[in-house]
C-alpha cells in the first residue's frame, strides 16, 4: 500500500479483486422450483441468503478469549459477516454432529457462540489496525510515528546503532545479533549439560571455567554462568497466546535465539490453578512425581451439588459456552442444586440455592469450615480415602487412590517429605510408609496386587523415633486448630452457612463438586486455599466419577512427539541451541540451587513451582537481577493495563538504560505498545494459523484448527523470498532471515525440508493431528467434492494467503487429502457419545491424588527463608517478607469480567463491549454509598494504598486522576467495591497519535470508563511489584484497600 | 442515539411534503388501502431447504427444534403459527443473543432487536436478578401494524409481525405504538463512521426477509423501523433465528405452536409460563417461563 496505515482504504486492491458486491448469491439458480405451495416458496419473491452454500463458510478458533472455542465464519464477498459456533465441535453443541458428515450437508447447522465471540468480527476489522511497521518519531509514549519498511526495522533492530538519531538521540543501542554470542549448538549444549550439574552442586563454578574457557565470552557474567548466554538479554514476553503459535515463537525464542526468556502472562490468569491441579494429581513412577493435568473441572453435565467460589461460570472462567448449557439445564430440571461463594452476586449467584456473600480473601474459612464439620461428623469418603494402592481401589470400586494415608516425617515441627520405606527398615526408598491398624507397612501407590488400607489418622512417634503424621491429620489439625465460628468470622459469613454447605457435600455421593477460580487464589494466601477446595473433593473422593471432578477431553497430539506420529516439530530443528540459565522471572529455579544464592532474603522472588510469571517480569528488569536485559519483544500482551499495578513499572519501559530496544508486534497502536521503539503489525487470530488449546469444559476430544478466513488486513513484505502478511511470525522469520538462526529457512526442519513460511511450520502441526497416534488412527481422505470445496471456499483469499500448490509443497504428497479433511470441518472433533464408561468419565485424571504435596513442603520460600506447607494451611494476606497486610482504606478493591469482554481485545467491538455497555462504573452496595451520600452516576475519584493520589501515570509527563462513576447496587458484599477490567482505555484507538505528520483522531467512545490497574496494592519489599502467591505465582489481584472520594 | 436526528436519506421529506400536499389523513388513509406484502408478493421463485442431515442426535434440544422446523415448512404458511418460549431459569444474560442477532441483520448503532434486561430485585443479603431477553412480540394483536399509515408493517398468516422496508416510509408511528419498545429506527450511522474508516462488514449486504439489501446512502433499511423478525430468512432456510442456535444457556426455543407434539408447545404447558404485558391484549407470541 502506498498511502501510510491509518489512512489507508481497508479494501486494498487484493481486496476489491476477490469482492463482488453484486450477483454474490448467484448459487440460489441451481435450486428446484417446489411444486407444493409450501412455505419457503409463499412468502418472498427473493430467498437471498448465501450461507448454506458451503463454498461461504470456514471453520477456525475463536480468540475473543482464551476458552478458544471451535467457530463457524460465513464470508460474503471476501468479508467476515458471521460467526457462529462449529457443530461438528463438543465446544459448541452439545451434542455434536458426526465427524464424517460432509460439511456441504451441515451448512444449515450453527453452534452456540458468546457475545465476544460473534463479535470478533469487529475485532478484525478494527480501523485502528495498524497495516505497516511504526518507529516511534518522538520520545517513547510521545505517540509520534512514521512508518518504515519491514527490511529497514529487521535492519535496525538486528544490528543496532545509532538508530534514534534521526530524532536527536545519539545512543547507540545493541542490536539482537550483539547479544546473540552463543550461536553454536554443540557449545550450547555441553555448557547447558554442565548449568544442570552445577545446580545440582555436582560441580563448581571454577569447574565451569575450566571446561569451558574458550567460550566464556558469551556469557553474561562468568562468576555467574548460570546466569546464562547473553543471548538470555532477548526477552519476549507474551499475552494470549495458544497453541500452534507458541511452539512457532518457542522455536524462534528458545531454540533457534537460545534465551531462555520465553515469558508469558500466565500469572495473571490461572496459573496457581494450574499449579495446584498438576501437583495433585501427579503419579509415582520410578522415585518421581510425574505426569499431572493442569485443570481438571466438574462434570457439570451430572453433577447433583455443584458448589462455586470465585468463579464467574456464566462470564468467563474457562468457557461460558461450554459450562452454560449443562448448569442452565440442571437448574431446570432441578437435577443440579447449586452454591456460591462470592462477594459479588454474579450472574451464577443469582440462580443459586445459596449465595455466600464471602469476605474477600476469606474462602478458606469456609473451606476449613466445612473441612472441620465433614471430619467431626465423619462425612468423608473413608472407602475412597483409606485405599493405599491401586488393588485396594479396585477393590473399593473407586477409580482411584490417594496419599491420604501415607506418613508424612515431622522435623523441626515442620512436616516435610514422606516417611519412605527404608527409613525405618521395611522395604526401600521408592516406597511409602502406611500404618494399618498401627503397625506401620510399606506401600508402593501402583501396586495391583496387594490391598493396603491405611489408618487414616496417624500421630505418633514410631520407634525409631522419626515423628510423623498421616496427611489427613495434618488437614484435620489445621481445620481443627479453629472453632467453626472463627472460621466463619475468617470468611465474614455465620457457622450455619458453613455447616449447611458441608452437608450438601456430602449428601450425594460422588455427584458432588467444588469448583473455585479467580477468587479463590488472586490472593496472597491464594494456594493454600485453593488448595483446602480441592481437599473438599478429595473427602468425597470425587476424582473420575460421573458427576465429579473431572478431565478435560484434550485432544490429539499436534506436536507429534509419540511414537508413529508424522512430524516431532521439536526436533525437527537444525542445529538446535540448547537454552540454559535463570529466567528474569526465576522461575522453575530454587534460589539455593543458583550461584546467587546469598541468605535470605533473596533480592527479589524466586518461582520454583511456577513459569511465566508475568508480574515479576519488569519489576526485575528495573532491578537488573538475576541481570539487564537489552532488547525485548512484547506481543499480544499488555503489561501497562493487565499486570495489576502495572504502571507502578511505566518508568522502566521508558528508560533506555533498563530497556535499551523495546519492540512490539500488536494489531493496533495500544495501551502499552504505544511506549514502543518500534511496533510490527501483528493479525489477528481471524488471519492466521494455529492449534489452539483444546476445551477444559468438554469431557472429549477437540484437535480444532485455526485457519486465515479473510485476506490479512496487513501489508505483505517478502521474507526468505516469500510474499506474506505482517505478522509476529513474519517479524521472527525476518529475523531469523538476517541473523540466519538455526531452524528457519532452507533445510530447517531437515535437508531438504524448509521453513519459508508460516504455512511450512503450522501445516505440519495439523498433519500430526490428521494423523493422531499413527497407523488406525487416521481422519479419512477428503475426496475430489471435498477437495472442490476446500478449494472454494478459500478462493476468496490472496495468493499470499491461499496458493493450493504452495500449501501442496508444505506438506507430503499422501497427507493432502487428510490435511483437508481436517481444515473443511475446522479440526479433530471425537463424538459427544464417547464421554462416559459406566458411572466413571472416561478420560482418567490418572488414578492417584495428592492431598499432600511433599516437594512443596521441602522448598523454602526465597525472601522469608521459611519452609511452604506440603497441605492447606490457613493464612492472612502477607507480603514478600511474611508480614501481615494491614491497610486502612475503607474498600476491598474486587475487579471482574462481564461476559461480554475482555481487558483489550473488545475495546474495539461495537455490538459488544461499546454498544451492550459503554462504560464501567465504581460498584457498591447501597449501604456505603447511603454512608457517602453517593448516588448513580456520582463521580468519585479512587486513591488506594499504594495510590494515595488516585493518580494513573501515561508517560513521563502526563497522568489522569482515576475517576469513576458511582453504580449503587444491593448485590455486592458491603465493604466491597468491584471495577470491572475492560475499560479505561488510554490507547488502542482511543486516544489520538500522529504518524507521518498526519494527526489521527481517537473515537472517545472507546476510552470511556475506569480502570483499576494503577490502584492495586504493591509490595512494600519490591520495587513497583504488586503482591503475589509465592507457590503458583498468582498476582495479587484482590487484595487491595480503596477509597472514594466524591468529586 | 438523539432523538432530534434526521435520518441520512430522502423518503422522509417525501412523505412530509405528501402530507402537506395531500392533507395527512386522506394521504393515509389511501394508503391504508394498499395490500399487505403476503398478498402483493406472487410467489414467482421458489428454492429448496437444505435437508436436515438424519443422523444428528435430537436429543439436542436445538436440532430437536431444527427438525421441527423442517416438519413445519412442509406446511402450507396459514398453518403455522411462530411463537418463541424464552425461560429465565436458563437465561444467563451473557448477551450472545444481542450481539448475535446484531451481527446476523447487520444493525447499526441504536438498533438493537434484541437486548436483555437486566433486573436486580431484594435487598443486600436477600437479593436476586432477572434476565428478560426482549425481542418483537410478534402480538396477534399488534399495535404496531395498526398505526401504519401505509401497511408497511403487517403481520403474516405464520403469527410473525414484519416490516416491508421498500414500503417504510420512516415515519416511526409504530416505533410510539409498541408497548414493548421492541422497534427501533435506523438513522443511516455506521459504527466506524468516526474512526479512520468505515469497515467492510457494515457495508456488505444482508439478508433480513430473504433480501439482499446494502445499507448504503438513501437505501432501505437505512430510514426505517426496523426490529426482529424471527429471522424470516433463516427460517424459510431451515434454519432456527439466530438468538435460539447461539444461546449458550438454551433458553430461548422456536418452534410452530400448532405442532401439538412439538417443543415449544409442550413448555407453555409449563405453570411457569407468562407473557408480557398480558393486559393490554396484545397476546404477544413470545411466552416467557419465569
Amino acid at each position: 500500500m502506498e498511502k501510510q496505515p491509518m489512512e489507508c482504504k481497508l479494501s486494498r486492491r487484493s481486496f476489491l479483486k476477490t469482492s463482488a458486491f453484486v450477483g454474490g448469491t448467484a448459487f440460489m439458480a441451481g435450486t428446484l422450483p417446489n411444486a407444493r405451495k409450501s412455505y419457503a416458496g409463499t412468502l418472498t419473491g427473493d430467498n437471498n441468503y448465501p450461507y448454506t452454500d458451503a463454498n461461504t463458510v470456514l471453520y477456525t478458533t475463536c480468540l475473543q478469549c482464551t476458552t478458544a472455542c471451535s467457530i463457524k465464519t460465513k464470508i460474503h464477498n471476501g468479508v467476515l459477516m458471521k460467526v457462529d459456533g462449529n457443530p461438528y465441535s463438543n465446544m459448541t453443541l452439545k451434542d455434536n454432529i458426526p465427524y464424517e458428515l460432509k460439511p456441504d450437508m451441515v451448512t444449515n447447522i450453527d453452534g452456540k457462540l458468546c457475545a465476544k465471540g460473534q463479535a470478533g468480527i469487529q475485532h478484525v476489522y478494527d480501523p485502528y489496525r495498524i497495516r505497516k511497521v511504526l518507529k516511534r518519531n518522538g520520545p517513547r509514549g510521545s505517540n509520534e510515528w512514521k512508518t518504515i519498511p519491514f527490511d529497514q526495522a529487521i535492519e535496525e533492530i538486528v544490528n543496532g546503532g545509532k538508530i534514534f538519531s534521526d530524532i536527536g538521540e545519539d545512543r547507540s543501542v545493541e542490536g539482537l545479533k550483539d547479544i546473540y554470542t552463543l550461536t553454536d549448538s554443540e557449545v550450547s549444549k555441553r555448557m547447558a549439560e554442565d548449568i544442570a550439574k552445577l545446580r545440582k552442586k555436582e560441580i563448581t563454578v571454577k569447574d565451569f571455567q575450566r571446561s569451558h574457557k574458550d567460550h566464556l565470552d558469551v556469557l553474561i557474567d562468568p562468576e555467574h554462568p548460570d546466569k546464562g548466554p547473553k543471548n538470555n538479554q532477548f526477552l519476549y514476553q507474551v499475552g494470549r497466546i495458544h497453541r500452534g503459535r507458541k511452539d512457532f515463537t518457542d522455536r524462534f525464542v528458545l531454540d533457534a535465539f537460545g534465551s531462555v526468556n520465553w515469558i508469558e502472562k500466565t500469572t495473571l490468569c490461572s496459573q496457581t490453578n494450574n499449579r495446584i491441579w498438576n501437583r495433585t494429581t501427579r503419579t509415582f513412577d520410578n522415585g518421581s512425581w510425574v505426569g499431572g493435568v493442569n485443570s481438571p473441572r466438574p462434570d457439570h453435565a451430572n453433577t447433583e451439588f455443584y458448589l462455586v467460589f470465585g468463579s464467574v461460570v456464566f462470564e468467563a472462567n474457562y468457557g461460558p459456552v461450554q459450562q452454560s448449557e449443562p448448569i442452565t439445564e440442571g437448574l431446570e430440571t432441578g437435577r443440579i442444586k447449586m452454591a456460591v461463594v462470592d462477594p459479588r452476586m454474579t450472574k451464577v449467584a443469582s440462580k443459586a440455592w445459596k449465595w455466600v456473600p464471602v469476605k474477600p480473601g476469606g474462602d478458606a474459612g469456609i473451606g476449613f469450615g466445612m473441612i472441620r464439620w465433614i471430619m467431626e461428623n465423619e462425612r468423608y469418603d473413608s472407602n475412597y480415602l483409606k485405599s493405599a494402592t491401586k488393588a485396594a481401589a479396585e477393590k473399593a470400586g473407586e477409580p482411584g487412590h490417594s496419599n491420604a494415608t501415607y506418613l508424612v516425617k515431622i522435623v523441626d515441627d515442620h512436616p516435610g517429605k514422606h516417611l519412605r520405606a527404608d527409613e525405618i527398615g521395611i522395604g526401600n526408598e521408592n516406597q511409602f510408609v502406611v500404618m494399618v491398624n498401627g503397625e506401620p507397612v510399606a506401600v508402593d501407590p501402583n501396586d495391583e496386587n496387594t490391598v493396603i488400607e491405611g489408618d487414616l489418622f496417624v500421630d505418633r512417634t514410631l520407634d525409631s523415633g522419626i515423628q510423623v503424621k498421616t496427611p489427613l491429620q495434618l488437614i484435620r489439625d489445621e481445620a481443627f486448630s479453629k472453632t467453626m465460628t472463627e472460621w466463619a468470622d475468617i470468611a465474614g459469613t455465620d457457622e450455619g452457612s458453613i455447616v449447611e454447605l458441608a452437608k450438601e457435600l456430602t449428601s450425594y455421593g460422588k455427584k458432588a463438586c467444588v469448583e473455585y477460580n479467580r477468587g479463590v487464589y488472586k490472593h496472597t494466601n491464594g494456594w493454600y486455599a485453593a488448595q483446602a477446595l480441592v481437599v473438599l473433593n478429595l473427602l468425597i473422593g470425587n476424582f473420575d466419577w460421573k458427576g465429579g471432578t473431572s478431565r478435560p477431553g484434550g485432544g490429539w497430539n499436534f506436536v507429534g512427539n509419540r511414537p508413529g506420529q508424522k512430524y516431532d516439530v521439536n526436533q525437527l530443528h537444525t542445529n538446535k541451541l540448547s537454552r540454559f540459565g535463570i529466567t528474569i522471572t526465576k522461575e522453575g529455579w530454587n534460589y539455593e540451587e543458583s550461584t546467587l544464592f546469598n541468605g535470605y532474603p533473596a533480592k527479589r522472588p524466586w518461582y520454583p513451582f511456577s513459569n511465566n510469571v508475568a508480574q515479576e517480569t519488569w519489576g526485575a528488569v528495573s532491578d537488573e537481577y538475576p541481570y539487564p536485559i537489552k532488547v525485548a519483544l512484547v506481543s499480544s500482551h499488555t503489561p501497562m493495563y493487565s499486570i495489576p499495578g502495572g504502571q507502578a513499572q511505566l518508568k522502566t519501559l521508558l528508560d533506555f538504560k533498563k530497556v535499551p530496544l523495546l519492540i512490539a508486534c500488536d494489531i493496533v497502536i495500544g495501551d502499552s505498545s504505544q511506549y514502543a521503539d518500534y511496533i510490527f503489525p501483528d493479525v489477528t487470530y481471524l488471519e492466521r494459523w494455529a492449534t489452539p488449546q483444546q476445551s477444559h469444559h468438554t469431557r472429549v476430544r477437540v484437535s480444532h484448527i485455526r485457519q486465515p478466513v479473510i485476506a490479512p488486513l496487513t501489508d505483505t513484505v517478502e521474507v526468505f523470498g516469500e510474499e506474506m502478511p505482517l505478522s509476529l511470525e513474519a517479524l521472527m522469520l525476518g529475523i531469523a532471515e538476517k541473523m540466519n538462526l538455526p531452524g528457519f529457512g532452507k533445510d530447517a526442519f531437515a535437508p531438504g525440508v524448509d521453513l519459508l513460511r508460516p504455512e511450512d511450520f503450522y501445516f505440519k502441526l495439523i498433519a500430526n493431528i490428521a494423523y493422531g497416534n499413527g497407523p488406525g488412527d487416521e481422519v479419512e481422505d477428503a475426496d475430489d467434492a471435498e477437495l472442490e470445496l476446500f478449494r472454494k471456499s478459500h478462493e476468496h483469499l490472496p495468493k499470499h494467503t491461499f496458493d493450493e500448490e504452495r500449501w501442496k509443497k508444505a506438506l507430503s504428497p499422501d497427507e493432502w487429502r487428510k490435511f483437508v479433511y481436517v481444515i473443511n470441518r475446522g479440526g479433530r472433533f471425537a463424538s459427544f457419545e464417547d464421554a462416559y464408561d459406566g458411572d466413571f468419565i472416561k478420560n482418567s485424571l490418572g488414578g492417584f491424588s495428592r492431598l499432600y504435596i511433599e516437594e512443596v513442603a521441602n522448598t523454602r520460600h526465597s525472601m522469608t527463608g521459611k519452609y511452604f506447607q506440603g497441605y492447606p494451611i490457613y493464612e492472612p494476606i502477607i507480603d514478600s517478607m511474611g508480614k501481615e497486610v494491614i491497610d486502612k482504606e475503607p474498600f476491598i478493591l474486587i475487579t471482574y469480567k462481564e461476559s461480554w469482554g475482555t481487558q483489550s481485545r473488545t475495546a474495539s467491538n461495537y455490538w459488544g463491549q461499546l454498544g451492550l455497555q459503554p462504560e464501567n462504573y465504581v460498584v457498591m452496595n447501597k449501604s456505603d454509598a447511603d454512608k457517602l451520600k453517593l448516588s448513580n452516576g456520582d463521580k468519585v475519584k479512587v486513591t488506594s494504598t499504594s495510590n494515595p493520589d488516585g493518580v494513573h501515570l501515561l508517560d513521563n509527563e502526563r497522568s489522569r486522576p482515576i475517576i469513576g462513576k458511582v453504580q449503587v447496587i444491593q448485590g455486592i458484599r458491603p465493604g466491597v467495591v468491584g471495577i470491572s477490567t475492560h475499560f479505561g482505555h488510554w490507547g488502542y484507538g482511543a486516544n489520538d497519535v500522529t504518524v507521518d505528520g498526519n494527526i489521527i483522531k481517537g473515537d472517545p467512545l472507546r476510552g470511556t470508563g475506569i480502570h483499576p490497574n494503577p490502584l492495586f496494592r504493591l509490595d512494600d519489599h519490591l520495587n513497583g511489584t504488586p503482591m503475589s502467591e509465592p507457590i503458583g505465582g498468582s498476582v495479587s489481584f484482590y487484595d487491595s484497600r480503596i477509597n472514594l472520594i466524591k468529586v | 442515539m438523539g432523538s432530534n436526528k434526521e435520518p441520512n436519506q430522502g423518503r422522509k421529506e417525501f412523505i412530509k411534503k405528501g402530507l402537506l400536499a395531500g392533507g395527512g389523513l386522506l394521504v393515509a388513509s389511501e394508503l391504508i388501502k394498499w395490500k399487505p406484502m403476503i398478498e402483493a408478493v406472487k410467489a414467482t421463485q421458489h428454492t429448496e431447504v437444505l435437508p436436515l442431515v438424519e443422523t444428528v442426535s435430537t436429543e439436542d434440544v436445538v436440532i430437536r427444534m431444527q427438525k421441527e422446523l423442517h416438519e413445519a415448512l412442509k406446511k402450507p404458511v396459514e398453518e403455522i403459527h411462530w411463537i418463541m418460549v424464552i425461560d429465565q431459569k436458563k437465561c444467563v444474560a451473557c448477551d450472545a443473543c444481542t450481539v448475535g442477532c446484531s451481527a446476523e441483520n447487520g444493525l447499526p448503532p441504536g438498533v438493537v432487536y434484541r437486548p436483555v434486561i437486566k433486573e436486580e430485585i431484594g435487598t443486600y443479603p436477600n437479593v436476586s436478578r432477572r434476565f428478560t431477553p426482549r425481542p418483537c412480540m410478534h402480538c396477534e394483536n399488534p399495535p404496531c401494524t395498526q398505526v401504519c399509515p401505509i401497511g408497511a408493517t403487517y403481520k403474516r398468516p405464520d403469527g410473525i409481525v414484519s416490516i416491508d422496508y421498500d414500503k417504510c416510509l420512516g415515519c416511526r408511528y409504530c416505533l410510539s405504538a409498541c408497548p414493548y419498545g421492541a422497534r427501533s429506527f435506523d438513522w443511516g450511522e455506521y459504527h466506524t463512521e468516526n474512526t479512520p474508516e468505515v469497515m467492510p462488514y457494515e457495508l456488505e449486504p444482508t439478508f433480513e426477509y430473504g433480501d439482499e439489501k446494502v445499507r448504503k446512502g438513501n437505501k432501505s433499511p437505512i430510514g426505517n423501523a426496523r426490529k426482529c423478525h424471527f429471522c424470516i430468512h433463516r427460517l424459510q432456510n431451515g434454519m432456527l433465528p439466530t438468538c435460539v442456535t447461539t444461546c449458550i444457556g438454551r433458553a430461548t426455543y422456536f418452534g410452530d405452536l400448532n405442532n401439538p407434539n412439538g417443543l415449544v408447545a409442550s413448555l407453555i404447558g409449563s405453570p411457569r409460563v407468562k407473557r408480557l404485558k398480558e393486559k393490554l391484549g396484545t397476546k404477544p407470541s413470545v411466552y416467557y417461563l419465569t
